[in-house]
Order: structure tokens, then sequence, then C-alpha cells
């Protein structure tokens, strides 16, 4: 499994091969481990094979959708107004999720913290933020404010913050720790230090993070609408409940399109900016 | 926002040398001589216009941000709620459906690594025509593409309401990333092994066994791993749907407003995550670095990791 199994002692007994290397425990473990996880969980969710092909040879309203895509909803008035408000949604909440997200990534690294307290607090605070899932925020979002755009708004904000603040502050853990001594050497302050010595190398990778998640944000906000906060998953949802398959594959076909040019334009910025 | 330090060519002065004639006290000439010029700020600027409109124009999107006046209220009542007085009687329940969740997103990632690599194969353009390869990618950039939960929706016509779609979903789902990254594996094999393999005779599987397996495995172990924890996140959030485990009670706890349950349910999501988590990061750590370098063991990963992963998008 793992590499570096400590080489065997030389044997003298010149050109026979050299003795195989004792199996390593970690691989064993890690091996065995595997094979019982997936043994319980099968178990525990009675997943089966057979049952996965029976249901799919039955005939089912979803498949047929598929095979009979309505195309009609690329000119659809309110599809194309919920995909508009999808990237509403996403741009807002990256932006104020964003920029949120850089005071909690420098703070959540020992250079940037201004003392121990912060540096905890917002560990703790960015592990919390980072372990609850998009659609969760938007349930607790609809539930404080009611439904809409605004608590899908919230909810990729604070995805956002999860994402960004992720990523810069492990960038910012690898950093050349030169220019902070530099500028304590002066007698920069701890702001001022920050400014001068630790946001200029973080910036360009942190720029490129911004924009990978408005394309997060723009895969996650076709979702939050199955909950009620908004953008195109509202469709999704008011087809599904109609039990019409047809439509709904035409919006996932559309949202696909979207996405993927979302993602070649932020592919373009991303390779200028690192 | 920015962008990354433009330096300006050094064969441009700030100044042309023939204006030179008004004379600088010396307080301007000390100051000329100790600041670098600044960097160029074009393209700076036009990405800050840029996102600002954009910006403004996501802002006349119907919000109606006046709710939010009441928000901070609500959210202090609604935390109260959750957490002064917790119906420990909903516990056991939701230890069994967050379980059933992390099996949902065990069964998954080991069910899209199946399918994963003998996929990748026809993705890779060292081993199939670049025809084939190509079409194999684009089906890998669809899955990719394609939340779960929609997954999931599509799925449960098929499958019924239950854990079953779920794994379908998250196994589905993980098809586009893993398979990336297994291709791209394949693709950067370095060809030294292999070769000495055949030069000492190697059958096919031999050759596959002492050539390719031992430079894929440690890799993509640690990437189906990462790959798990993403996965516990979307499959915390399948049952809102109907897919089976803890979302189904989180969303009527939540939606019905049973908050001294939905409080309990959100700790155990949070900590459930953040314990796998971590255990997934050590386990990682020790599948790429080897067994000696689990003694240092900083805290969190290197930048270069975090670079990496970004760029295998497979947050």
């Amino acid at each position: 499994m793992s590499a570096a199994a400590p080489s065997s002692p030389p044997t003298d007994d010149g050109g026979s091969r050299p003795s195989r290397p004792p199996p390593s425990i970690f691989g064993l473990g890690i091996s065995v481990g595997a094979v019982v996880l997936t043994v319980v969980s099968v178990i525990a969710t009675g997943f089966s094979f057979a049952g996965v092909i029976e249901d799919l040879s039955r005939p089912n309203s979803s498949v047929q959708g598929l095979l009979n895509i309505d195309w009609s909803q690329v000119v659809n008035e309110r599809t194309v107004a919920a995909f508009i408000e999808t990237v509403q949604m996403a741009v807002v909440g990256t932006v104020i999720g964003g920029f949120a997200a850089l005071p909690l990534a420098l703070w959540n690294s020992r250079v940037g913290a201004p003392n121990a307290a912060v540096f905890w607090i917002v560990k703790v605070f960015n592990n919390v933020v980072r372990a609850i899932p998009d659609v969760l925020w938007a349930l607790l979002f609809v539930a404080m404010v009611g439904t809409g755009a605004l608590p899908g708004i919230l909810a990729l904000v604070f995805f956002s913050i999860a994402v960004v603040s992720k990523l810069t502050s492990d960038v910012l853990d690898g950093l050349d720790l030169g220019p902070v001594e530099a500028a304590h050497a002066v007698g920069a302050r701890h702001t001022q230090m920050l400014r001068t010595a630790i946001v200029p190398q973080v910036l360009p990778a942190y720029s490129s993070f911004l924009l990978y998640s408005v394309e997060l944000n723009l895969r996650a906000s076709a979702v939050l609408g199955l909950v009620g906060a908004g953008g195109i998953g509202t469709r999704i949802e008011f087809y599904r409940g109609r039990g019409e398959w047809s439509e709904v594959w035409g919006i996932i076909v559309l949202f696909f399109i979207v996405t993927f040019v979302a993602e070649r334009i932020s592919l373009t910025f991303r390779r200028r900016l690192v | 926002m920015t962008t990354p330090p433009d330096t300006t060519p050094p064969d441009t002065p700030s100044r042309a040398p023939d204006e030179a004639p008004t004379p600088l006290s010396t307080a301007e000439r000390t100051e000329q001589l100790l600041r670098p010029e600044r960097p160029m700020e074009v393209f700076r600027w036009v990405v800050t216009v840029v996102v600002l409109a954009l910006f403004a124009w996501g802002l006349s999107a119907d919000i109606r941000w006046s709710r939010l006046i009441g928000a901070p209220a609500e959210f202090a009542t609604i935390m109260r709620l959750m957490f002064q007085d917790p119906d420990w009687s909903a516990l056991p329940g939701l230890l069994s459906a967050m379980w059933e969740s992390i099996a949902i997103a065990w069964l998954g990632t080991v069910i899209a690594t199946v399918f994963a690599i003998p996929l990748s194969f026809l993705a890779a353009e060292n081993l199939v025509g670049k025809p084939i390869a190509f079409v194999t990618r684009q089906v890998f950039n669809i899955l990719r593409a394609i939340p779960e939960l929609i997954l999931a929706v599509a799925f449960i016509p098929i499958f019924g309401l239950g854990a079953r779609a779920g794994v379908m979903a998250i196994g589905i789902g993980s098809i586009g990333t893993l398979g990336k990254l297994c291709y791209e594996i394949i693709e950067g094999l370095d060809p030294g092994p292999i070769e000495a393999a055949d030069a000492v005779g190697a059958t096919r599987s031999q050759r596959l066994r002492w050539g390719v397996v031992p430079q894929v495995l440690p890799e993509l172990a640690s990437f189906a791993m990462y790959r798990f924890e993403v996965n516990i996140r979307a499959s915390a959030v399948l049952g809102v749907v109907g897919a089976g485990g803890i979302g189904s009670l989180l969303s009527q706890y939540i939606s019905f407003k049973v908050w001294d349950r939905a409080g309990l349910a959100l700790v155990v999501v949070i900590v459930a995550t953040i314990a796998v988590d971590a255990i997934s990061l050590r386990i990682r750590r020790r599948i790429v670095a080897g067994p000696d370098a689990e003694v240092g063991g900083g805290d969190g990963e290197s930048g270069a990791e975090a670079a990496r992963l970004e760029a295998e998008e497979l947050w």
C-alpha cells in the first residue's frame, strides 16, 4: 500500500534475489479497514448490485424523460429568468463571502493572527463553517428569513467563506517568512506587516480561489432551490413535483452548458493569475 | 480584487531623461531613489471595474434585503431554542442516520473508484487513441459538473426513496473527478519501472503489478480518501430529497422548526464531518509521505497540496 518499506538486510549469497520486504502493517491495516468499512456500509444501507440491476431493468419516468429531453426550456421565459437569478446569486455570494474570507484566512495562520485567542477562535469558526454543507446553510436561512434569493445568497456567502478561507490559509502555511521578518525589522505594526509582507504573497492565489468559488457557487446554487432558496433549483423542483421529467432534464442540460461556459471563462482568468 | 504584480519593463523609466530641467529637492531625490516604482495597474483596474459591475448587476436580483433586519434577532432566538434545552431523546436516531450518511458516502466512493479506474484507461491518450480519450473525458466532465443532489433527484424514480438512490448518486457523481485524476496519473507514469520489468522478462500482469500499480496506488488511494471527505458533506444533505441519511431528519426538523432537535442534528453533522476529516487527513498524509514522515506532522496541509487539490477541482 504505502511507499518506503524498510529495506531488507543485505544477504551475502551473491547473485540471488533479495529477500522480500516484510508486509507493511499500515498497508495491511488500511486494506483490512477499508474492506470492513465497506462490508458494514453495505449492511447499513442495504445496498446490492442485484437491486440496482433490477431497478434499472424496470421502465421509469426519469429515464423516459432523459430519452425525450424538452429543448424548449432554452427559450422558456421563467427558466431563463431563474438562470439569471442563479448567476446573480453566485456572483453576489462570492463577492461578499470572498472578501470576508481574506481576514478569516489570515487569522487562521500563526503568522497572520494578532494573538493566540484570535487564532483559535477563527480556527474553530472556520472548521465549523467548513463542516456545514451548502444545502444545510440554505435550509437554515430559509427558516430564518423566508424563501427566495436572499437565503440562497446567504448560504453561498458562508459556502464561499468555507472554500476560500480554507484554500487561502493552506497557501499561507507554506509562505516565505522573509518579508515578514523584514517588516518586523523596520518596525511595522501587525496590520502593516500583513498588508506589506503577507497579503501581496497570497493575492494571486486568493484571486484565483475567488474565481474558482464562483464556479462552485454556480453549481451549488442549482441545488439550493430544492429547499426554497431561489435560483434554477426552484424550477427543477417545480417540474419534479409535477413529474415532468423531460422538462427536468432540459433544465439540467442547460445548467450543464451554463456551468461549462463559466468554467471556461474562469479558467482563462485563473491561468492569467497564477 | 487583484492581479499578480505586473512588473514594469526596466527600459521604461518613469521620467524621460530629457524632461529633467525641474531640479529636485534632496527630499524628493531621496524619495525617488528609495521607493521603487509602482507596478502597472491596468489589469488590476479592469478586473476591479468588471467585478464591481457584475456585483451591482447581481444586486439587482429580487433579493428583498429588508428581510435581513429581523435576522440577527431571529438568529439569537433560534440559537437559544436550539441549545438551551436540546431534546436528547432524538440523539440515537440522529446518530444512526448520520452513520447511514457516512456509509452512503463510503460506498459511493468505493463504487466510483472501482468504475473510474477502468474508465480512465479509455481516457488516457497514451493507451487509446485521441478520439476515444476525448469522448471519455467529456463523459467525465459531464459527471463532474452535475451536483450529487441533482443526480439523487433524477435517480429517485429509478431506485426509489432511500439509501440506494443516494449511493448511486454519490458513486456516479464521483466517477468524473476520480476518473480525471486517474487518467492524469496514468499519462504521467514514469516509464522507467515498466521498462525495467520488461527488461527482466515480466509478463503482462507482472509488468502491471510491479511497474504500474506501485506508482498509481498511493496517489489514487489518497485522492479517493479526499473524495470521501467531500462526499460526506454531500451525503449529509441527500436526505433532503429523500435519498437516505441524516438529511431527511435535518430538513424535517429545520422546516418544521423543531429547534430543540435541529440543534442536536447540526452538532451531530458538524462533529462527524470534522472527525472524519481529521482521521482521513492523517491517513492521507501517511499514505503519501510514508512511515518516516509521520514524526514531524505539522498543522494543515502544505500550500502545494492545496493548490494541487484546487487544480484537480476536487472540492
